[in-house]
């Protein structure tokens, strides 16, 4: 067990790589009283191309099937896991992304049982036709009840139109459709080729003691039998630089129209050291052009031409990045002639003086310490950076030097408009 | 858990020393009684105390003194509780340990200062631009529940079950209560309730007790007033015959609300074994409606209960296929049945009791949850603790489960869905 001190901000974690592959991670937290595990996949909607396990062919499976797949592991020959958590006093749960799968839970009590009842139901796969059907209508009202939700259609309604190939572009739940040709064989291939303990972190944070835990784990993990580790062989399309529908509208039940710009983002093979930094970068930059202290959100916020649904993020993964900027208007003309002048201007005459890099650095590291309250956040955040081979840890350095030059580089990655998209929401013509 | 410290009359501060945080969090609580006009008044008014003050003349200087401040962070919000509104300032810094050198916390009490002594008021009226913005701002948060269709049907259900009373009045008060507001009025508002609001000041962190007590004094000057708890009126309310509402919109799912009464309150000696009930009825994973309507029938992704407790009503949700309201709404009706026939188990009561105390405990493991929590339970006991409840719930047995039960009775059937051919 590898001890790493993270001096300046107080924090302590203990990680291991058992013998099977698995990569463990605890975290304890002073003064906290419950402890949150999270048992993560590095498996998401966007693998829906790959070799299964022992095979040699590529398959395509149909969509949605990463996320029927983390419902259906919740149920077993005696019964709903649930039940077994609940009675142990935890609160667990599951959520899949385009490019993880994690199983959690959190509780004040009985934390090794707990963390037993975790390991064994995400390692015991227990699939039939029967209770695959059974989840289709549940999993259809799912599905529904986003399709109602016109912030969800427009945040995905974007990505929809900047990828012409990649399985981002894919909703994660799949499709009423889709989900009617998923097996318990699916299933099982599936879960084979992604479930290995190779591909997996098991992340604990809070009351914990990291002896005991690691100990225990390593016990449970010794006594299970897995398959040697094999390399997991995806596969991508190769998709275009820019984007693949300029502008869509959906008409909806909605008081105000909404109206959201995407902005595809070039450096979308970046791992590690290079990729935190266009990340945190990109986000200055979102932050000094689109933020509360910028002259854009002035002047918009004058003109009413946003609102307080006015947000605008930067997301990035292997393979994939975008940069949105989006708000509930009156105006969306307006509004997305604005965002553009912004960007432009931004690219004639670059806007960030050496003083609002100061003072954003002091900002971020502030509101990264903040989220360091938050042990959820810890454990999310530390997996996905781990998948993407960075350290959350490092962002407090990182962001400390990083420079100018980064700042302008990240911008680069999705200033050019011939990537951009724009999806809006519309109410009903009266 | 806190400890207390009287400024004035009427103004408390409530202060928990802890080193379990990397940040000082500060929440400052203005109450006063629940009406649609004062509503809408005082969250516009809470909207324009965040924007800019005298001081920090513009939204953008007042975030930039923020953001100087290691990313502190500060805002407003209205929310509501029994016949009680409430405008609520929340403030975040980092702890100086991490900057040395930095008096943070300090500068943050000057900035809270600002915002709540130091208002942008000229001639007895706040500025014409930013109170017009933040009208409209309010305005569209109103009209915006509209698009979230669970909100909305929320909202529905609980006017044509309580309507104009304070289970159905909104935070936000209402559109035509927004419009009406002048810069003028929203100066008298802002007057009224630094003056006569009951206040609860609250502060978490690693810090110097009685040099926070010596800065508040310093920094926020309230002076003392003459306040009168309030809370709603308890009325029992019988169910003749139950009500169905149906409305259409376009939209897909059926989104299913059942409004049910219940003479259990949260002021009730009963309140903790109601908690338990509506717990096995339908507020976990393992519980009676998510096992029956999820798991058994595959009719729903969410099928949960909730007790409001304040309103003394018990209200059941779940995203259908509309055609299939009939059916939910009589599975609904069976598990509620079985709790009242006692077809309960001491397995379902363990684990409700183990997740309500689950709950709890890790409400600790946030500063804004001790918060609201002891905010809440300080007025049945002011030496509240976790464990005092736990011990409540632990006493609960089936026999009062079947008896609280049988007190809840279905009053409203409200459906959401879409329009025909929409529907599919």
């Amino acid at each position: 067990m590898k001890e790493v001190i993270f001096d300046q901000l107080q924090e302590k974690i203990y990680t291991e790589t058992l013998d099977n592959g698995l990569k463990v991670v605890i975290l304890p937290k002073r003064g906290y009283s419950k402890t949150f595990v999270t048992f993560t996949t590095k498996y998401g909607s966007i693998d829906r191309t790959f070799k299964p396990h022992g095979k040699d062919e590529f398959i395509t499976v149909p969509d949605g099937i990463a996320h029927f797949l983390e419902h259906k592991m919740f149920e077993k020959e005696d019964g709903d896991v649930f039940q077994k958590f609940s009675l142990n006093g935890a609160s667990a749960n599951a959520y899949t992304t385009f490019g993880r799968t994690a199983y959690l839970f959190s509780a004040t009590n009985k934390v090794m049982e707990n963390t037993k009842v975790l390991l064994d139901f995400v390692q015991q796969p227990y699939f039939t036709e029967q209770t695959v059907d059974k989840e289709k209508g549940i999993i259809a009202q799912e599905i529904t009840m986003y399709d109602d939700q016109p912030d969800w259609r427009l945040y995905f309604g974007t990505i929809e139109n900047l990828y012409k190939e990649h399985p981002v572009k894919i909703d994660i739940a799949g499709t009423v459709e889709s989900i009617q040709d998923i097996t318990a064989e699916h299933l099982y291939t599936c879960y084979e080729t992604f479930y290995h303990p190779s591909n997996m972190l098991l992340f604990v944070v809070g009351a914990v003691n990291p002896e005991e835990m690691m100990a225990f784990i390593k016990e449970d993990q010794a006594q299970k039998s897995f398959d040697q580790p094999e390399p997991i062989k995806r596969q991508f399309p190769s998709e275009i630089k820019a984007a693949d529908i300029p502008e869509r509208v959906l008409t909806m039940d909605v008081s105000k129209p909404k109206l959201n710009i995407g902005m595809k983002c070039t450096a979308a093979n970046q791992q590690g050291q290079e990729m935190l930094e266009t990340e945190l970068s990109a986000n200055l930059v979102l932050d000094h052009l689109f933020g509360r202290t910028s002259s854009f959100y002035e002047k918009a916020n004058r003109e009413g031409l946003v609102d307080e649904s006015f947000s605008y993020e930067f997301s990035m993964e292997d393979g994939y990045g975008f940069a949105m900027v989006g708000s509930d208007t009156d105006e969306p003309d307006k509004l997305e002639a604005l965002i553009r002048q912004t960007i432009k201007e931004a690219k004639e005459n670059w806007p960030v003086k050496d003083e609002d890099l100061e003072r954003m650095r002091k900002k971020k590291i502030g509101q990264f310490m903040r989220s360091l309250n938050s042990i959820e956040f810890i454990a999310n955040q530390y997996t996905r950076y781990e998948f993407n081979e960075m350290n959350l840890f490092d962002v407090v350095p990182t962001l400390e030097k990083l420079s100018m030059d980064k700042l302008r580089a990240a911008f680069a990655t999705f200033s050019d408009d011939s990537s951009y998209t724009i999806f809006k929401v519309l109410p009903p013509v009266a | 858990m806190f400890n207390k410290t009287k400024l004035q009359k009427g103004v408390h501060l409530y202060i928990r020393k802890t080193e379990q945080f990397k940040t000082v969090n500060v929440t400052i609580k203005w109450k006063a009684p629940l009406e649609q006009k004062a509503a809408s008044e005082r969250t516009v008014l809470a909207n324009v105390l965040e924007d800019s003050n005298a001081k920090y003349r513009t939204q953008s200087e007042m975030r930039k003194a923020l953001d100087e401040l290691y990313g502190t962070v500060l805002y407003t919000d209205v929310s509501k509780r029994s016949a009680e509104h409430t405008v609520s300032l929340f403030a975040e810094c980092v702890n100086d340990e991490y900057f040395e050198g930095e008096d943070i916390f300090k500068q943050l009490w000057q900035l809270i200062q600002a915002v709540v002594f130091e208002p942008n008021v000229k001639d007895g009226a706040f500025d014409q631009a930013v109170t017009d913005r933040e009208k409209r701002n309010v305005r569209d948060r109103i009209r915006s529940i509209y698009d979230d269709k669970t909100r909305f049907a929320q909202k529905r259900m609980l006017e044509i079950m309580r309507p104009d009373q304070p289970a159905s009045v909104s935070a936000y008060g209402t559109e035509e209560a927004v419009s009406s507001i002048t810069k003028e009025s929203l100066y008298q508002t802002y007057e009224q309730m630094i003056t006569n609001d009951l206040i609860d000041i609250y502060v978490v962190g690693d810090i110097d007790e009685s040099e926070i007590i010596e800065q508040i004094k310093k920094y926020l000057p309230f002076a003392a007033r003459d306040v009168q708890k309030l809370s709603a009126k308890t009325d029992t309310y019988s169910v003749e015959s139950v009500k169905t509402v149906r409305e259409q919109q376009d939209m897909k799912q059926g989104k299913l609300h059942l409004g049910f009464t219940t003479p259990v309150t949260f002021n009730h000696p009963d309140y903790n074994k109601m908690q338990i009930t509506n717990g096995i009825f339908g507020g976990f994973a393992h519980s009676k409606l998510f096992m029956n309507v999820r798991e058994k029938e595959s009719m729903a992704y969410y099928a949960n209960s909730a007790f409001a407790s304040h309103y003394g009503i018990v209200y059941v949700t779940a995203g259908i296929d509309a055609d299939l309201e009939e059916k939910a709404v009589q599975l609904i009706g069976e598990q509620l049945t079985a709790l009242q026939q006692g077809d309960i188990t001491e397995i379902e009561l363990n684990q409700t009791v183990a997740l309500l105390e689950n709950s709890i405990r890790s409400a600790n493991d946030s500063a804004r949850s001790q918060i609201e929590i002891y905010d809440q339970y300080k007025e049945l006991d002011e030496h509240f603790t976790a464990e005092k409840l736990i011990e409540k719930w632990q006493s609960v047995t089936l026999e009062d489960v079947k008896e609280m039960a049988n007190t809840i009775q279905l009053e409203v059937v409200y459906l959401l869905s879409g329009k025909e051919g929409t529907s599919k």
